[in-house]
């Protein structure tokens, strides 16, 4: 199996050629610090870690799973001590305030370090990164006394956090849930009520485990907006921080799954434990939101760190198979074969993953960048402009990055053959991996309808100007610029499509809504493929640059830089075309289907 | 021909009395406003004089225009009685005390002329009482015109006529309220409270009383009862604030006094203590120390809206109404709010139930047809569907197994519109109305209105889309209608416009600009225009704007008359159509206004040029090319919208040879008239040359605005919209030597508003109106 190796060189370029990250975040207040010197031997240092401690427990970790006995969930072996390593190493606390111990580093170097974990070992990484989401929904919505109990413990990750949203009987339609809240005098709740696929519910990993629940106060309203969100700990701390007594937490089984078996999925009983409320009684939403928001960008993320690690997989693959010959001409004719690398076929599906995953890193970093520079700086407007944007690229990271993930995946078999079916290569591990990553956090059919529901619609637009007027205004600029016409002028067109798109998909909106959920998931595709070709013509745009101030040594790393530009834009994005044509058909062909012939 | 009233006088300047003189001062009619000499003062005509200066500034005002002012001659009861006699009517409007009535009465049958007319504005004593012991001569010319507060702009008008009133007293009088004043006349029997207020009050008391046996909260109250019953959005308690809550145990009582001893509103009646005691303390409404809403400054000048709590007396804090009612009505429209179990679904069918079988127990006493008392509750309490007209929405035969089903009586002629399938239906494409006696009567029309939405009940329209039609109103005029919301322009309206004028000539001689929405028109479609900007399609913007200039300059050139009739807003392109008419007749109540910058766009379908046009041509202004272009500014820059028809020709949105009409329902046949007597007459070019003052003149006008910045009165951003206003109106770079053509001051407007629609500000303004009606001051 070939060894994960962090795309380091790339995450660089992207950090401070293409972003100039370093100058913009050492610009703000509170990071003066945060410069190249401080960020490379942090990627170096997750690289490493993420190489040598996680990378090695993926394959044995899937083939283990995790065991339920008694009550008690066990990780596979080696995730105890891989994950004291990484809260000893300080990887929790990673992007925490300071207040709380953490590092209080920007969001953009916490999700490149996501990346590499997810490329290396998605599984171990979900018990993390759950806590991160709920560090984030405690931090902003929970009360001081929550925050100075909690907020220390998962920096630390001496504590780990889940999310309970889902029951029986409810998923997608969270107005459906029952688990109830009976308030206390004392100001806590009782909270009762089944939970299930709760990720991290129950493990052997850390100390305590925090559910951030949510239920139905007596008398709340019907549906979703009689909501609370509750903080459940596994154990009551004690008066002095420490775990202390059991709360009426029970874990009474673990789901067999398809994928990321070494992540422990549970059934978890609440039966009177003591729950303290985040955030207002029935207001329970808008902090699942904040939650859930973090959780589909990190789900995003997961998606991209997928697709690197299949395309190492098969491109170390393609290298060594040897099958065939070039056509035309042989290219190793010393060979009995050429390596499978020559075939177009192998290339194209090679390229692909390639493209799609280093457009998909720029644009996840941008997003993150932008998300930094609002939260250290800028005025109230400058704030709305990032959330506008970032509440509109949610919904497109999430299911388009996943989409990605996941094909990639499958090209990384596909590349393999036969050896990309079997166990021995890890590429069909991670095609079951990423297959959940399209499903939870909301399905990706969900991701688009929020998407043209929700982002499109919103204050007339508002949102889409995010995004449209800084590319509208790229590309007025670029326009005249002979050397970029291969990729300024394709991303154009696409531009138009997805201009065209979105005008129909608004107004199949006013005229029949399900004219425009018909197309919805189209336009997201549609959507995330501009938004990277966005990415790309910056990119070959900065190559370019860096080639022409001739870049020493590394002339071969930008001219890939452009090769693949090229191929993004004459292969890749031509789909907007396909896509703009179902999205503008609507809804018909799938209405007038009867429900009786399915 | 003389007018049949040359001259009318008003007895009695409180509200109502002023009101009512400053309405009839609008129609152009001189008037005499009377009042007592108060104890204690040299002013003798203090009250009248007082009532003048105060309506010159109330705000919805109560003249059209305020040199209509001048055509009230204030006076008094003592030193101005024997000047009675020059006046054709005479309205009395003083107190409503019967023995004061006739002591006026008596007085003026000493003064006034032989056959003039007089009429009492009683809101509830009987014409029976007013007339007792007064001789016949004086019933044959009296009658009863009950007004509706404001007059001005409240449409009903009651009369009532005895049995002595001689018939052409009674019609002339009618015939005065319906042209003159604008009114819509429904002829009300001698019952207490005529119509309007004999349904309305039992209503409000109604909803009052079920409120507190509920007790529901005043918001929720309100939120049920108004919108989803198609009320004003004051509902009950938010109205019992706006007339005054003093006003209401004082109705309440005269209405006791004559109401026949089983009359249902003394069982509906409920504790009256809550209002007694916000009465005792002050607490009468907006025009006292605050009612059942109050607002209350907070330490750092922020408001909090409190309400009163109904069980308690208390205010708290206001609070957003959240009922499941009102979702189940946003889904499942009127009837599933009423059949909800919560409090909201309970009170609203407690409320409207009773006030509808009230209604229709009363019909055959109080009025001729039931069409009359859904006109008179649409009109005197701006109600959208009067009591019948709601029953038919909820469906006739659904409404009365309701009742029963609650143990309800089902009055005699809900059960019969149950059975014919409701009270009203349409043959012929006449429209009927059920009578109590079981018949079906078409419902009469005044001599000479036409009305669209009759027409369009007679067959199909000529051609149309989605968001516009042509109509054949008869006489080889067609009638171009808008039916978007808010008859905003978008594509589809414009597009049609255009292909309506290739229609006209076909088979037609003159086109009317009409609809019967609320509005005429609110301009360009700004949530499309917005939407079509944040995703930047630039293109598509432009040519929507070329598209506007186009049709509305083809609409100028075409060869047949084309005459706007709008009423309610004009406003942006909406007025930019008006600007481009052959002419124009308004309703008087109209109110035009290019209120481009308001948004952060200058007027770009041709308003500018046009409005410098009309004014280079005003023969009022001083000559050069800087005072039409100054005048212009003015006007534009701060989004100023006539509140009238008459202010509208100050402004020249109107021309001086356009007509106003004041009765909305004659403003079709008005502009039809206008039309036809224009076929044939040369139509007015396109302005030829545009001489302007080029930058000089912009230097100019930057300088009046950063007077305004520095007096705090001017945002940035109205800075900047104000320089794209002033190249346009200065003619960018222009010479003041070398004219511009209308092309150019096109291509001007094109180019300023493209401009201006790429700034995020602009954008902000547009998202502000759109989602709050006001533009942000950015």
């Amino acid at each position: 199996m070939q060894p994960y190796h962090a795309p380091l060189r790339d995450m660089r370029f992207v950090l401070y050629e293409l972003l100039g990250a370093d100058r913009q975040l050492s610009a703000l207040p509170g990071w003066e610090e945060v410069t190249a010197d401080l960020i490379d031997p942090i990627l170096d240092e997750a690289a490493k870690f993420c190489r040598e401690v996680l990378f090695p427990l993926n394959r044995s970790g899937d083939e283990e799973g995790c065991r339920f006995e008694n009550g008690v969930v066990r990780t596979p072996k080696g995730f105890k001590a891989a994950y004291d390593l990484f809260r000893q190493g300080g990887w929790t606390g990673l992007m925490a305030a300071g207040a709380d111990g953490g590092q209080e580093l920007p969001r953009l170097l916490g999700q490149m370090v996501s990346e590499m974990i997810c490329s290396a070992n998605l599984a171990f990484g979900i018990y993390p990164g759950l806590s991160q989401g709920a560090y984030a929904a405690l931090a902003v919505h929970g009360d001081e006394a929550l925050k100075r109990a909690y907020l220390p413990k998962l920096a630390s990750g001496d504590w780990t956090g889940t999310m309970c949203l889902t029951e029986p009987q409810c998923g997608t339609d969270l107005g459906l849930i029952r688990t109830r809240a009976q308030p206390q005098e004392d100001g806590s709740a009782r909270i009762t009520g089944t939970k299930i696929f709760i990720s991290a519910g129950e493990h052997d990993l850390a100390d305590n485990i925090l559910h951030l629940v949510l239920a139905r106060l007596p008398d709340a309203p019907k549906g979703i907006k009689g909501i609370s969100l509750f903080l459940v700990p596994k154990f009551v701390p004690g008066p002095d921080g420490r775990p202390g007594r059991p709360n009426g937490v029970a874990c009474s089984a673990i789901e067999h799954k398809m994928g990321i078996n070494a992540s422990a999925t549970c059934v978890i009983h609440f039966d009177d434990a003591t729950g303290y409320l985040v955030g207002e009684p029935n207001k329970g939403m808008r902090a699942m939101f904040r939650m859930m928001n973090e959780a589909r960008l990190a789900v995003g993320i997961q998606g991209l760190g997928l697709a690197e690690a299949a395309y190492q997989g098969a491109v170390a693959y393609a290298r060594e198979r040897q099958q065939g010959r070039a056509l035309g001409k042989p290219s190793r004719p010393d060979l009995p074969a050429d390596p499978i690398l020559v075939h177009p076929d192998v290339r194209r599906m090679l390229l692909t993953i390639r493209a799609k995953t280093e457009g998909a890193r720029a644009l996840a970093a941008w997003v993150a960048l932008e998300m930094d520079k609002a939260a250290r700086g800028g005025d109230r407007a400058r704030r709305e402009e990032t959330e506008d944007l970032a509440a509109l690229l949610t919904p497109i990271i999430k299911a388009s990055f996943t989409d990605m993930g996941f094909e990639a995946a499958n090209l990384g078999v596909q590349v393999m053959g036969g050896h990309g079916y079997i166990r021995e290569h890890g590429m069909e591990q991670l095609v079951r991996d990423a297959r959940i990553t399209l499903l939870y956090e909301g399905t990706n059919g969900v991701q688009a309808l929020d998407l043209i529901g929700r982002k499109l619609t919103a204050h007339g637009g508002r949102f889409l100007r995010r995004f449209f007027h800084p590319l509208d205004a790229y590309l007025a600029a670029k326009a005249g610029d002979p050397a970029l016409a291969e990729f300024v002028q394709p991303l154009a067109k696409a531009f138009g499509r997805l201009q065209q798109a979105s005008a129909a998909i608004a107004l199949q909106g006013l005229k029949n809504p399900s004219d425009a959920a018909a197309g919805a998931a189209d336009y997201l595709r549609l959507f995330g493929l501009v938004a990277m070709g966005f990415q790309w013509a910056r990119m070959a745009e900065t190559a370019l640059a860096a080639l022409a101030e001739g870049q020493g040594g590394e002339a071969d790393f930008y001219q890939a830089k452009l090769a693949t530009a090229r191929f993004f834009m004459a292969r890749l994005l031509p789909e907007c075309g396909a896509l703009l044509a179902t999205v503008a058909e609507g809804g018909k062909t799938l209405a007038d289907f009867p429900d009786r012939a399915f | 021909m003389a007018p049949a009233i040359a001259k009318a006088a008003v007895l009695g300047a409180g509200v109502m009395g002023a009101g009512i003189a400053a309405q009839i001062a609008n129609a152009g009619i001189p008037v005499r406003l009377l009042d007592i000499v108060p104890e204690g003062t040299a002013k003798r005509n203090v009250l009248a004089e007082s009532a003048i200066a105060k309506m010159l500034k109330a705000d919805p005002a109560p003249f059209m225009h305020p040199k209509n002012a001048k055509r009230i001659e204030p006076g008094n009861f003592t030193d101005d009685w024997a000047a009675l006699a020059d006046c054709d009517w005479i309205v009395e409007a003083v107190i409503e005390k019967s023995d004061i009535k006739r002591d006026l009465y008596r007085r003026l049958e000493a003064v006034r002329k032989p056959g003039s007319i007089v009429s009492s504005n009683t809101s509830t004593i009987p014409l029976s009482v007013l007339l007792e012991g007064l001789p016949a001569a004086f019933a044959a010319d009296f009658l009863i015109t009950h007004f509706f507060n404001p007059p001005r702009y409240m449409r009903l008008l009651e009369i009532v006529a005895g049995p002595q009133t001689r018939p052409e007293a009674a019609a002339l009088i009618a015939d005065f309220a319906d042209h003159a004043l604008g009114k819509t006349v429904i002829q009300a029997k001698d019952t207490p409270g005529f119509i309007g207020n004999r349904i309305g009050v039992y209503w409000l008391q109604c909803a009052l009383a079920e409120a507190q046996a509920l007790n529901i909260a005043i918001e929720d109250a309100d939120a049920v009862l108004g919108k989803p019953m198609g009320i004003p959005k004051t509902g009950i308690f938010g109205l019992l604030d706006l007339v005054g809550i003093d006003l209401s145990p004082h109705v309440v009582a005269s209405m006791l006094a004559v109401l026949p001893a089983d009359d249902g509103l003394r069982a509906v009646l409920g504790d009256d203590s809550l209002i007694k005691g916000m009465i005792a303390q002050g607490l009468t409404g907006r025009k006292g120390k605050g009612g059942f809403y109050r607002l209350e400054r907070g330490a750092g000048g922020a408001k909090t809206k409190l309400a009163i709590d109904l069980a308690t007396g208390q205010y708290r804090p206001s609070r957003k109404p959240a009922l499941d009612s009102l979702e189940a009505f946003a889904t499942g429209g009127p009837r599933a709010l009423l059949v909800h179990d919560d409090v909201g679904g309970r009170y609203a069918w407690a409320v409207m139930a009773k006030t509808l079988c009230y209604a229709a127990q009363l019909a055959p006493a109080i009025a001729d047809s039931i069409a009359d008392i859904d006109a008179a509750m649409r009109l005197g309490y701006n109600w959208k569907h009067g009591p019948f007209e709601m029953i038919d929405r909820l469906g006739a035969a659904w409404f009365a197994q309701r009742l029963q089903a609650q143990g309800l009586a089902v009055p005699a002629l809900i059960a019969r519109a149950a059975q014919e399938g409701g009270f009203y239906r349409v043959e012929k494409g006449a429209r009927l109305a059920l009578d109590a006696q079981g018949g079906a009567k078409p419902i009469a029309r005044p001599p000479g209105v036409l009305l669209l939405d009759d027409i369009k009940r007679q067959g199909p329209r000529i051609a149309g889309n989605g968001s516009a039609s042509l109509w054949d109103i008869g006489d080889g005029v067609a009638c171009f209608e808008v039916h978007t919301k808010m008859n905003a322009l978008d594509r589809d309206a414009l597009e049609f416009l255009g292909k309506t004028l290739a229609i006209v000539p076909k088979a037609h001689r003159a086109l009317v600009l009409y609809n019967e929405g609320a509005n005429f028109s609110v301009g360009a479609n700004l949530g499309i225009g917005l939407f079509a900007a944040n995703i930047a399609l630039w293109g598509e913007i432009e040519a929507l704007v070329r598209l506007g200039q186009d049709c509305y300059r083809a609409m100028r050139a075409a060869p047949f008359p084309v005459v706007g009739a709008p009423s309610g807003l004009a406003l942006g392109g909406g007025c930019e159509m008006l600007l481009h008419c052959t002419a124009v007749q308004a309703h008087a109540e109209t109110y035009v206004g290019l209120v481009e910058v308001g948004v952060g766009v200058v007027p770009a379908w041709g308003g500018c040029a046009e409005m410098l046009a009309r004014w280079q041509a005003n023969p009022k202004l001083p000559k050069g090319p800087m005072p039409a272009v100054a005048r212009c500014f003015e006007i534009l820059a701060v989004a100023t919208v006539a509140k009238s028809a008459a202010e509208a020709k100050d402004l020249l949105f109107l021309k001086p040879g356009d007509g106003i009409t004041m009765n909305r329902d004659r403003l079709l046949a008005d502009a039809k008239a206008k039309a036809l007597a224009l076929v044939g007459q040369p139509k007015p070019p396109e302005p030829a040359a545009y001489l302007l003052p080029g930058p000089s003149g912009q230097a100019a006008l930057a300088l009046a605005v950063d007077g305004f910045v520095k007096a705090g009165k001017a945002t940035p951003h109205d800075v900047t919209v104000s320089a794209s206003l002033a190249a346009v109106l200065c003619g960018d770079e222009a010479d003041p030597t070398r004219p511009l053509a209308l092309d150019d001051l096109l291509a001007l407007e094109r180019r300023e508003f493209m401009r201006l629609v790429r700034h995020p500000k602009t954008l902000a303004r547009i998202e502000s109106m759109l989602e709050t009606g006001k533009p942000a001051r950015n």
